[in-house]
C-alpha cells in the first residue's frame, strides 16, 4: 500500500475509501438482487413446467381460438403413445354467492377425466380424485357438437373463493358471463380445491372449475347451428406415456404428428418451452447487469477519482520512492493493490448488501414481492463472477491513477 | 564500514537544463556546463540562490535530463537510458540526502532505512543486519522504531544519511544536507560523510551555502546564473 500522510490527510483518505466502497458496493447490489430473484423466479417456472403432468401443448393466436375443441381432442388421443388429450377454456365470469357477494371469478372449463391426469404433483393433491364434476367425459352434455344433452351443472371452487364467499358443499353458486345477474345459472358446490402456498403457482386463487362443456355455452364460446358448431378452447394440454416423456426425440415425434393434425396451431413441447424460458431468464440476466453496469462505472470512476486523488496526496512519496530508484512496478502496484482492495472490499459489501435487501423483502415487502423474493436463489457461480469482474474493471480503473504516478516529474514533486 | 565500491566517471559536456522552453516563462537554469568528476573525488559546489546547484546535483544524479548536451557515466551517455535503467542506476549507483530529508512519513526509521534494500531484493535479514549496522553508525541505534515525526531535524537527517548507504553507492549526491542543521548536528552530518568517502572511497558531491563545510572538499566548484564561474582543486 503506498504511504499515508498523517492526521488529516490521513482520516481524508479513508473517508474517500469509504465512499468509493458505497458506491462499488451499491452499484454491485443491484445485479445481486435482480439476478438472484429473476434466477430464484425463472428456476421456480421451469420446475413448475418439469413438473406438469402433461407435455405437449396446443395452443392458438387470438383469444379462446381453439375450434372443435371436444373433437379434436379425440383426434390427437389417437396419436401413438398420446395417453390425455385435456382442452381447457379459461374465461373470466361473475359469480353470485348465496349471502349477496359478487366477484369475477377465473372459470376454467375442462373435461373432469383428461384434466386430472395433466396435474403436476404440487398440484394433484390439491384437487379431489376423481373430479366430482358429473360426467367425466363431458360427453353426455356435448352431445357430438348438439350440447343438447343434460347439464350436471356441478361447480369445484377454489378454498380461498371458497372462504370468502362463506360457500360450503351442497350450497347453490350463481355464475354468469356478466354482471348482469339475469343471464346467470345457478350451479351446485359439489367440492373445492387448494391453490398451491404461492401466487407464482399455476393456479389463481379466485377460481372454479366447471365442465368444458358447461363454460363454453355459459359464456357463448360453445353453440350449434344448423351449418357449424363452435366449441372453443384455448389450450389442449396433451400427456404421453412415461417412456416417450423422458424420450426428447420421441417426445418430439410426438410432437409433430400432432402438429400434423393442427396444422394452423402451435403445437409446443415443454422441452421447447423450458428451453425458451431458460433462454429468456439468460436474456433478463444479461439485461440486468447490462443495467447494473452503469451504476458500476459510475463506482469505477469514482474509485479511479479517488486513486488519482491519492496519487496528488503522494506526489511527493510517489517522488521520494522514484528519485531513490524504486522500480515504477512497486509503485504501480501499490496504487494498483490500493485499487484492487477498495474494489473487492465494495463488491464484497455490494453482495451483502444485496442478500440483506432480498432477506428483507422476503420478510417485510407486500405479498408478491415477498414470495418472489423468497424465491431467490443466491448462485455462487454468478456472485463469483460478479465480484471477479468488477476486480478485473477496478484494474482499469487504477490505470489511470498510475498512469499519472508514472508521469510524476520526479524534480517537480520533491521541491 | 569498509565495503570498497567503484564509483564511475562522471562526466557533463555542454550540459544545460532550461525550464518552460517556448514560454514566457523560460528559465535557463544550466547553461553549457562542462565537468568531468573522477571516481572517488570530494566536490563541493556553492553560490547563490537560484544559480543552478540543485539542478546540477539532479543532472549528475540522474533525477532529471539536460535540455541540451550530455551526461556520461564512465563514458556512456546516460541521456538515452530508458525510465527502467536509470532508475536501477539510482537505486544502485547513488545515494541521495536531500536538505529536507524526504523520509517516508508512514515508515519507522528502519523501514526508511530497509527501503531502497527491498526494492533491490535483498533478503529481509540481510536488510534488518545492514539497516541496524547503518543506525547505530549515524547514531541512532535506538530510535529504529521511532516514525520521522518523532526524530528531531538531525536525527532526521541522519536517518537520510543512512537511508542515502543503504546500497553502499558509488556516488552520494548531498543537497545543502546541513542547511537545516544546527552548528553540532552540521559537524556530525559531515564528519560521517567524508568517513564514508574517505572509507569507502565514494564519490561525494555536496551542495552548500555554508564556507566551513565546503572548505572540508577537495574540488571547490562555484556557480552563478547556471554556469561554473570557478573550480578550484585543493593541492
Amino acid at each position: 500500500m503506498m504511504g499515508y500522510g498523517r492526521g488529516r490527510a490521513l482520516r481524508h483518505s479513508r473517508f474517500q475509501w469509504v465512499l468509493a466502497i458505497a458506491a462499488i458496493g451499491a452499484a454491485v447490489a443491484l445485479p445481486v438482487v435482480l439476478v438472484s430473484v429473476g434466477g430464484g423466479v425463472s428456476q421456480h417456472e421451469l420446475a413448475n413446467l418439469e413438473n406438469a403432468g402433461y407435455q405437449i401443448v396446443v395452443s392458438a393466436g387470438g383469444s379462446h381460438g381453439i375450434a372443435g375443441a371436444h373433437a379434436l381432442s379425440q383426434r390427437i388421443l389417437s396419436v401413438a403413445s398420446v395417453t390425455v388429450a385435456s382442452p381447457v377454456l379459461s374465461v373470466a365470469i361473475d359469480a353470485f354467492a348465496p349471502n349477496g357477494a359478487v366477484s369475477p371469478v377465473l372459470a376454467e372449463g375442462v373435461i373432469p377425466g383428461e384434466f386430472t391426469p395433466t396435474l403436476g404433483p404440487t398440484e394433484s393433491g390439491l384437487f379431489p380424485s376423481p373430479l366430482p364434476l358429473g360426467d367425466p367425459s363431458d360427453a353426455r352434455h356435448y352431445a357430438n357438437g348438439s350440447f343438447d344433452g343434460p347439464a350436471t351443472y356441478d361447480v369445484l371452487v377454489s378454498t380461498p373463493l371458497e372462504s370468502a364467499f362463506h360457500l360450503r358443499i351442497g350450497q347453490q353458486l350463481l355464475l354468469s358471463q356478466s354482471t348482469n345477474r339475469s343471464l346467470g345459472v345457478e350451479y351446485n358446490i359439489t367440492g373445492s380445491f387448494g391453490v398451491p402456498p404461492t401466487l407464482l403457482g399455476p393456479t389463481g386463487a379466485f377460481a372454479i372449475l366447471v365442465p368444458l362443456s358447461d363454460l363454453q355455452v355459459l359464456t357463448g364460446y360453445g353453440a350449434a347451428n344448423a351449418s357449424s358448431v363452435y366449441d372453443a378452447a384455448d389450450t389442449i394440454q396433451v400427456a404421453v406415456a412415461g417412456s416417450v416423456s423422458t424420450n426428447p426425440s420421441a417426445l418430439s415425434n410426438v410432437r409433430d404428428q400432432v402438429q400434423s393434425l393442427v396444422p394452423f396451431y402451435s403445437v409446443t413441447s415443454l422441452t421447447q418451452e423450458a428451453e425458451q424460458l431458460q433462454s429468456a431468464s439468460a436474456v433478463l440476466t444479461g439485461f440486468y447487469l447490462a443495467l447494473s453496469s452503469v451504476g458500476l462505472t459510475v463506482g469505477l470512476i469514482f474509485l479511479a477519482l479517488v486513486l488519482l486523488r491519492r496519487v496528488e496526496i503522494d506526489r511527493r512519496s510517489i517522488g521520494i520512492r522514484r528519485a531513490l530508484g524504486l522500480p515504477a512496478w512497486s509503485i504501480v502496484g501499490g496504487i494498483m493493490r490500493e485499487g484492487v482492495y477498495i474494489a473487492a472490499l465494495g463488491a464484497l459489501a455490494g453482495v451483502l448488501g444485496g442478500y440483506l435487501v432480498v432477506e428483507s423483502l422476503a420478510r417485510w415487502a407486500t405479498a408478491a414481492v415477498q414470495e418472489a423474493a423468497q424465491l431467490a436463489v443466491f448462485d455462487p457461480v454468478i456472485l463469483s463472477a460478479i465480484v471477479a469482474g468488477v476486480v478485473g474493471l477496478s484494474v482499469l480503473a487504477s490505470s489511470v491513477a498510475t498512469r499519472a504516478a508514472l508521469r510524476t516529474e520526479i524534480t517537480e514533486a520533491l521541491r | 564500514m569498509t565495503d570498497e565500491v567503484r564509483p564511475p566517471l562522471i562526466e557533463l559536456a555542454r550540459a544545460a537544463r532550461t525550464y518552460g522552453r517556448g514560454t514566457a516563462d523560460e528559465v535557463h537554469a544550466l547553461r553549457d556546463v562542462d565537468l568531468t568528476m573522477p571516481p572517488g573525488e570530494f566536490l563541493s559546489v556553492e553560490g547563490p540562490s537560484g544559480c543552478g546547484k540543485t539542478t546540477l546535483l539532479n543532472l549528475l544524479g540522474l533525477l532529471d535530463t539536460p535540455t541540451t548536451g550530455e551526461v556520461r557515466w564512465d563514458g556512456r551517455p546516460v541521456g538515452n537510458l530508458s525510465d527502467r535503467e536509470r532508475s536501477r542506476l539510482r537505486l544502485t549507483g547513488v545515494g541521495f540526502i536531500f536538505q529536507r530529508f524526504y523520509l517516508l512519513p508512514t515508515l519507522t526509521t528502519r523501514e526508511n532505512v530497509e527501503l531502497p534494500m527491498r526494492a533491490l531484493g535483498l533478503p529481509r535479514s540481510e536488510r534488518a543486519r545492514r539497516a541496524s549496522g547503518l543506525l547505530k553508525e549515524v547514531g541512532l541505534g535506538g530510535r529504529e522504531r521511532a516514525f520521522p515525526h518523532q526524530l528531531s531535524g538531525g536525527e532526521e537527517q541522519r536517518v537520510a544519511v543512512a537511508r542515502a548507504l543503504a546500497n553502499r553507492p558509488g556516488v552520494l549526491l548531498a543537497d545543502e544536507p546541513t542547511g537545516e542543521l544546527d552548528t553540532g548536528n552540521t559537524r556530525a552530518i559531515l564528519d560521517l560523510l567524508v568517513r564514508v568517502r574517505r572509507d569507502r572511497g565514494a564519490t561525494l558531491i555536496l551542495v552548500t551555502h555554508n564556507p566551513e563545510v565546503a572548505r572540508r572538499a577537495g574540488r571547490h566548484l562555484t556557480m552563478s546564473d547556471g554556469t561554473v564561474v570557478r573550480d578550484v582543486r585543493e593541492a
